[in-house]
């Protein structure tokens, strides 16, 4: 039961890290159509610029996380801008590849700056806490208590805020939005710019669980697939649900069954989402 | 003033308006008739700036806008509320009319004319927390109407805001459009209803294949033999 409660959270402290960054690449399918193959690239950059600060100029755990944060926010908006708004009109194809480019563009520079090797960062954050009979990191319970303010900053920048609103209006009707005065090209470029921010936030509250590696976002990158996926491309509640789902299945497994098999849950639960409802769990939020 | 000089505009290879000169004077109430496929949503697009023109010009109040994106379009005062609506189904009717109001964003002024909009469409005030998509055909265009008005334009384009709709909303919806006329803002309307709306416009344009082929005040239109024939079935 200890064990149970203890693996318990920390699927949900996982949850709440896929949650930050499958958000991000839902948004950008809904706005931009298209699957954003580097997103896991830009987790990874995330995380080391968060290293960077952190160990190299030496601030504080929380502010490396903020500033790595707003400089992803920015390479987003120029990874917008600069790839995907020239090939707007062009077949998916190119934008796929493209994407992939831009993916390994950014590994390459990881590597050159930090080399292959995996690096450490170091826990700022230390100790732990006992709820119910498990004891549980305080690093997990500032992933669990970030995700959920995040998430709901989010939230009301999307449903209350006029700006945020933009997003989810040309999502529902590009034409509408149009006419209503919304530029598409802003849109595009602040939601890839928010999705980088995002998947930033994510990357430095688990990069002193994990090690940093140039490739470290490859595996992320199929898991917010299948996450977004699951819940159904586009859809806001599916990203959530999803992400805890894969999240709390993924940590189970490895516990009971073989941490390789955890590792594998995404992928089965992929290939069985695409075999028996490619439209997603919360397809109806997609419709229309 | 809105004023199209000889404008051409196309999807493919070949031209959909052929040299097609309109003008609509401000505060007026200005009605294109022609029948499905004569290019009335085409010519519309191109003056919101979904299409571009490949000759011509089009000028609103002196300035060029045919080179002028539709996010522009509308801050310089143009609205239109679109065939087929384009409402954001799944946003509440509120949310809507509030992203209406995203060229200006003025508080108070948002608040004014949302106070028009519940006068206008009683029905708005009362559905406003509905998402747009789960309201009847006559509900959702007074929506799109709304939207567009949310704006403060000083011309409102509408694209046949009677398709589909019961003969008695569609009476609604044309006394509506007389009353914001009315009001002040200039409008310009397609309609495949020569007489109603003939009635409450001050000039009207008849397009065939994407050419005007007849162009004059609206009591005059109403008794020319041509349109007659063609609209009236006398
Ligand atoms: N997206 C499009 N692509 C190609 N042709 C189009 C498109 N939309 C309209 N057309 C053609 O342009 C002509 C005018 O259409 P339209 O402007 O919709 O007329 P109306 O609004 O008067 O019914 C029609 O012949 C139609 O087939
Ligand atoms: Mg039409």
């Amino acid at each position: 039961m200890t064990l149970f409660t203890q693996q318990l959270f920390n699927g949900v402290a996982l949850g709440g890290v896929y949650c930050l960054a499958a958000i991000g690449l839902t948004l950008v399918f809904g706005v931009l159509r298209i699957p954003n193959l580097a997103h896991g690239a830009l987790y990874m950059l995330g995380a080391y610029v968060t290293y960077f600060f952190l160990t190299t100029v030496g601030v504080p755990y929380v502010a490396a996380i903020g500033i790595a944060a707003l400089i992803l926010f920015v390479l987003g908006v120029l990874l917008e801008r600069l790839v995907f708004h020239p090939l707007r009109n062009a077949p998916h194809t190119h934008h796929m590849i493209a994407a992939i480019g831009a993916m390994f563009f950014f590994q390459s520079v990881a590597q050159a700056i930090w080399g292959a090797d995996f690096r450490r960062m170091e826990t700022p954050i230390s100790g732990s806490l006992h709820i119910l009979d498990a004891e549980i990191s305080a690093q997990r319970i500032v992933i669990i208590v970030t995700a959920v303010v995040v998430l709901a900053l989010l939230t009301w920048f999307i449903k209350r805020s006029i700006h945020g609103q933009t997003i989810e209006a040309i999502e529902q009707d590009r034409t509408g939005a149009a006419l209503v005065g919304i530029n598409p090209a802003m849109v595009s470029m602040l939601t890839v710019g928010l999705s980088a921010l995002l998947v930033t936030i994510a990357a430095g509250l688990v990069a002193p669980i994990n090690l940093l590696s140039p490739t470290m976002g490859d595996s992320l990158n199929l898991k917010v697939f299948a996450i977004i996926i699951l819940g159904g491309l586009g859809s806001l509640p599916g990203a959530i649900v999803g992400s805890f789902a894969l999240a709390i299945a993924e940590t189970m497994t490895a516990t009971y069954i073989s941490s390789a098999v955890g590792e594998a849950v995404a992928f089965v639960v992929l290939v069985a989402v695409l075999a028996i409802r490619p439209t997603g769990l919360f397809a109806k939020a997609v419709q229309r | 003033m809105l004023s199209l000089e000889n404008i051409s505009v196309g999807y493919d290879a070949t031209d959909v308006l052929h040299g097609v000169s309109i003008s609509a004077r401000p505060g007026e109430l200005t009605v294109i008739l022609g029948a499905n496929g004569s290019g009335k949503t085409t010519l519309f697009k191109t003056i919101s700036g979904l299409l571009r023109t490949r000759s011509g010009t089009i000028e609103y109040n002196g300035q060029t806008i045919q080179r002028t994106r539709a996010n522009a379009i509308v801050k310089r005062g143009i609205a239109q509320c679109p065939e087929g609506r384009h409402l954001f189904g799944k946003m509440s009717v509120e949310k809507n009319l509030r992203l209406g109001t995203y060229p200006h964003r003025n508080r108070i002024r948002t608040e004014e004319i949302l106070h028009e909009v519940h006068d206008l469409f009683p029905i708005l005030k009362e559905k406003a927390a509905h998402p747009a998509g789960s309201l009847s055909g006559g509900q959702q265009q007074m929506v799109a109407i709304g939207r567009a008005l949310m704006s403060d334009p000083s011309l409102l384009i509408l694209d046949e805001p009677s398709m589909g709709l019961a003969p008695l909303v569609v009476d609604q919806v044309l006394e509506s459009i007389a009353q914001i006329n009315r009001n002040g803002i200039g409008v310009l309307l397609s309609e495949q209803n020569a007489k109603a709306s003939l009635s409450i416009a001050h000039r009207g344009y008849v397009l065939a294949e994407g050419r005007v082929v007849l162009a004059d005040d609206a009591d005059k239109l109403l008794d020319n033999p041509q349109v007659q024939a063609a609209y009236l079935g006398l």
